[in-house]
């Protein structure tokens, strides 16, 4: 063994210029593979920390009527149920003591209305009361222009993405009520049209929801236009707006509603198969528009709302106390309310691909590195097979002088081995270092795209034990495969290659 | 007593269509610690009775015994044991590891044998001083003259203390005055180790030092002279 690595090593020092090649090539293989896996699991880890931390908590209740988990940007925009025991839910969270904080929100998608397009376009609402919110997600987005809504007040934020969007399809540029075009805060091609931009402060949405209840459209005045610290390309979607007007516009009960803006005549119950009303949305009344056909848009939203308490909701965020044990509060919140209607789900599930977004991108680095180590192993076997003819009489003299077949093989894997321990082993110390290096420069970006990337505004690519060894498991592949067809020419040269005849 | 013995050794060799009969029936035993000369023409067949005996090439026909065991029909790894422990080459073209220096190319054959570190040095050590080339262990083949590294070939031959040592024209890369000294240093050996020596040659000035010789034409033995 020690003779083989022995001759190796040396083999190696002697052929410098080919060693090096192939030193080269598993060396920036073993590089690119621990950087990418280091970005990738550092935008993991952002993606997940941003979402707890800023966007939906630890767990997510969500109504047992709802079929898929995922509710963030559910396929084909489908609809999310109602929670509707939300005041006996309430109590039996606050009793938890793994619990840090909880917040109940309406999430569905409205239909954007305006005049001048045919096609409709969409937003996702999500409805809450502000100053829950605030307490929940203390400082995830600033508000650029306009003002953060007081509590109760009726307010509609436009995250910067969904404006951008909103400019792409209406052409319209939204801004808050008296506010004015702010020109850093313009879209590049809406700031190319500045002097005729349409501008407006107010949005008509009508909410969207699976045929149970018929929707209302509002009109929303703008109050403030923000942007989420981190991943705003996900976040953007979402317009925050008070719970009551989001009730409306759903066509959920809301306690403006009681106030008489609609009248008595265009009211009536809606029928559900055989169940209570009064249990099922929380002891109030369900009372709907019917007399909607083709929507057009309403004079005004009502003025003085009033906090629909206890009401409908779509999605309770739940965070935990730091450390908790996901598994294990799943298990004890799902038996606490179990009969309620909901069923407690993991932030990861309840935002569906995006959770699973890293893994995907995971997957193509994968490949994009078994690519690139492909084309390695090709350049790697040529090298070594014309080693191994060159040095057929050195071979063939080893063979004669009775060094068995496995003993050549040896050699030349021994020196693989050697050069892949040497040179991807340094690969992967690069790497690791670069991976530690990186977060140390805090370099961070307001670049929604590169959010992305970063898995937040900062890029902190991190590296755990199973990545490293990963990477060293592809290595090892690499090295084998490379070396066996070499190993092949090498083992099939005979004594008789060592005697020379002319 | 006989550590050769070869009977009807036939070999083959196919050539396209045709077969040229390289050796057509060779009868020869070889005693044991004699130190033999192999001449004849070129194409004579030299080299591939050479090959034969030293169990680096088949034969077609016949029996060839080397030591206890008939060497026709064995496996690879059998074949390479018994090169390895029963055998020692010298190589026309010296033939040495070019990585390893000159200790450790005496010392390889030992290695291969699973001997320890310690002993195989010994062995080698001793081996260095008989062929003359102590201050040059440390150097690699590459610096040194043809005669040196067919010293190096000669001691690497006998550290195994094989049956039989084998050398194809090992003066033939040699000018004439190297050559003698390596068939001289050969015979020394011979005569310190008791080791049989069988080596080919075209040179008329080294068979002085052969005590047998034996001649070969056309891929037969020619009758022997009685002996000097
Ligand atoms: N691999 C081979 N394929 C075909 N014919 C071969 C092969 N090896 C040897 N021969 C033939 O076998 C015969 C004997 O060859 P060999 O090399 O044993 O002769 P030799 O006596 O060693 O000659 P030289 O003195 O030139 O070295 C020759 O006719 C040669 O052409
Ligand atoms: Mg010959």
């Amino acid at each position: 063994m020690n003779l083989i690595l022995t001759i190796a090593w040396r083999n190696i020092l002697r052929h410098k210029g080919k060693s090096l090649v192939i030193g080269v090539i598993l060396f920036t293989g073993a590089f690119l593979m621990t950087v990418g896996n280091g970005v990738i699991s550092g935008m993991a880890a952002g993606i997940e920390k941003n979402i707890i931390d800023g966007f939906m908590g630890d767990l997510v209740l969500i109504s047992d009527a709802q079929k898929s988990d995922n509710i963030l940007l559910p396929m084909m925009g489908a609809s999310i149920e109602p929670v509707t025991a939300y005041r006996e839910i309430k109590g039996i969270l606050a009793a938890q003591p793994y619990v840090k904080r909880f917040l109940p929100v309406g999430k569905n998608l409205a239909m954007v209305l305006d005049e001048s397009t045919t096609a409709p376009g969409y937003a996702y609402l999500l409805g809450a009361d502000f100053g829950e919110y605030r307490k929940m997600f203390p400082d995830n987005f600033t508000v650029l222009e306009g003002s953060y809504p007081a509590p109760g007040e009726r307010a509609l934020l436009v995250p910067t993405f969904a404006r951008d969007e909103f400019y792409d399809f209406y052409n319209i540029w939204f801004l808050p009520a008296g506010g004015r075009v702010v020109k850093e805060n313009l879209k590049k091609e809406a700031l190319a049209n500045f002097p005729t931009l349409n501008l407006s402060t107010s949005v008509v949405m009508m909410g969207m929801t699976s045929g149970l209840n018929t929707t209302n459209d509002i009109r929303f005045p703008v109050t403030g236009i923000n942007r989420y610290g981190a991943l705003n390309q996900i976040f953007g979607h979402f317009c925050l707006v008070d719970i009551e007007s989001y009730r409306e516009c759903l066509g959920y009960f809301t306690a403006a509603d009681m106030a008489a803006q609609v009248p008595r005549e265009e009211k009536k119950l809606l029928e559900l198969e055989g169940s209570d009303l009064d249990s099922m949305f929380g002891g109030e009344e369900m009372i709907v528009s019917t007399a909607k056909k083709a929507p057009k848009l309403k004079a005004e939203a009502p003025k003085e709302a009033k906090l629909a308490g206890d009401g409908v909701y779509n999605a309770v965020f739940i965070k935990l106390n730091e450390g908790e044990d996901y598994g294990k509060a799943l298990k004890e919140l799902n038996k606490a309310l179990a009969g309620k209607g909901v069923r407690a789900v993991t932030w990861n599930k309840a935002s569906g691909p995006i959770g699973g977004m890293a893994l995907i991108i995971k997957g193509a680095l994968f490949l994009f590195v078994m690519l690139l180590f492909c084309v390695a192993v090709i350049i790697i076997v040529n090298t070594l097979t014309m080693a191994a003819l060159e040095r057929a009489p050195e071979i063939g003299m080893m063979r004669a002088i009775g060094a068995q077949k496995t003993f050549i093989a040896g050699m030349f894997l021994g020196e693989t081995a050697v050069l892949s321990a040497v040179f991807g082993g340094l690969g992967v110390l690069a790497g690791i270092a670069a991976v530690k290096i990186i977060p140390l420069l805090k370099i961070n970006t307001k670049n929604d795209m590169l959010q992305l990337l970063y898995g937040g505004n900062f890029f902190n690519p991190l590296l755990s034990l199973p990545d490293i060894a990963l990477t060293a498991l592809q290595l090892l592949f690499v090295t084998v495969v490379a070396a066996l067809y070499p190993m092949r020419v090498a083992v099939n040269i005979t004594p008789l290659d060592a005697v020379s005849r002319d | 007593m006989n550590i050769i013995e070869i009977k009807g050794l036939k070999k083959d060799y196919p050539l396209g269509d045709t077969i040229v009969p390289a050796l057509r029936g060779v009868d020869l035993d070889v005693a044991e610690g004699d130190f033999m000369s192999i001449i004849g023409p070129s194409g004579s067949g030299k080299t591939t009775l050479l090959n034969v005996i030293g169990c680096i090439d088949s034969a077609t026909a016949g029996a060839v015994r080397v030591g206890e065991r008939d060497i026709t029909a064995l496996t690879d790894r059998q074949i390479t044991e018994i090169r390895l422990n029963k055998i020692g080459f010298i190589f026309q073209t010296f033939n040495l590891i070019p990585v390893l220096d000159v200790i450790e190319n005496i010392e390889f054959p030992l290695l291969l044998m699973k001997s320890s570190a310690a002993e195989a040095r010994g062995r080698a050590d001793k081996l260095i001083e008989e062929v003359g080339l102590r201050e040059y262990a440390a150097h690699r083949p590459a610096e040194l003259s043809g005669g040196q590294r067919q010293r190096v070939a000669i001691a690497r031959a006998l550290v195994t203390n094989p049956d039989i040592v084998l050398a194809d024209e090992p003066t033939a890369n040699l000018d004439s005055v190297t050559g003698a000294s390596i068939l001289e240093l050969m015979r020394r050996m011979n005569e310190l180790e008791k080791t049989t020596f069988i080596f080919s040659t075209h040179d008329a000035n080294v068979l002085k030092y052969a005590r047998r010789i034996v001649k070969i034409k056309d891929g037969l033995i020619e009758k022997e002279p009685a002996p000097a």
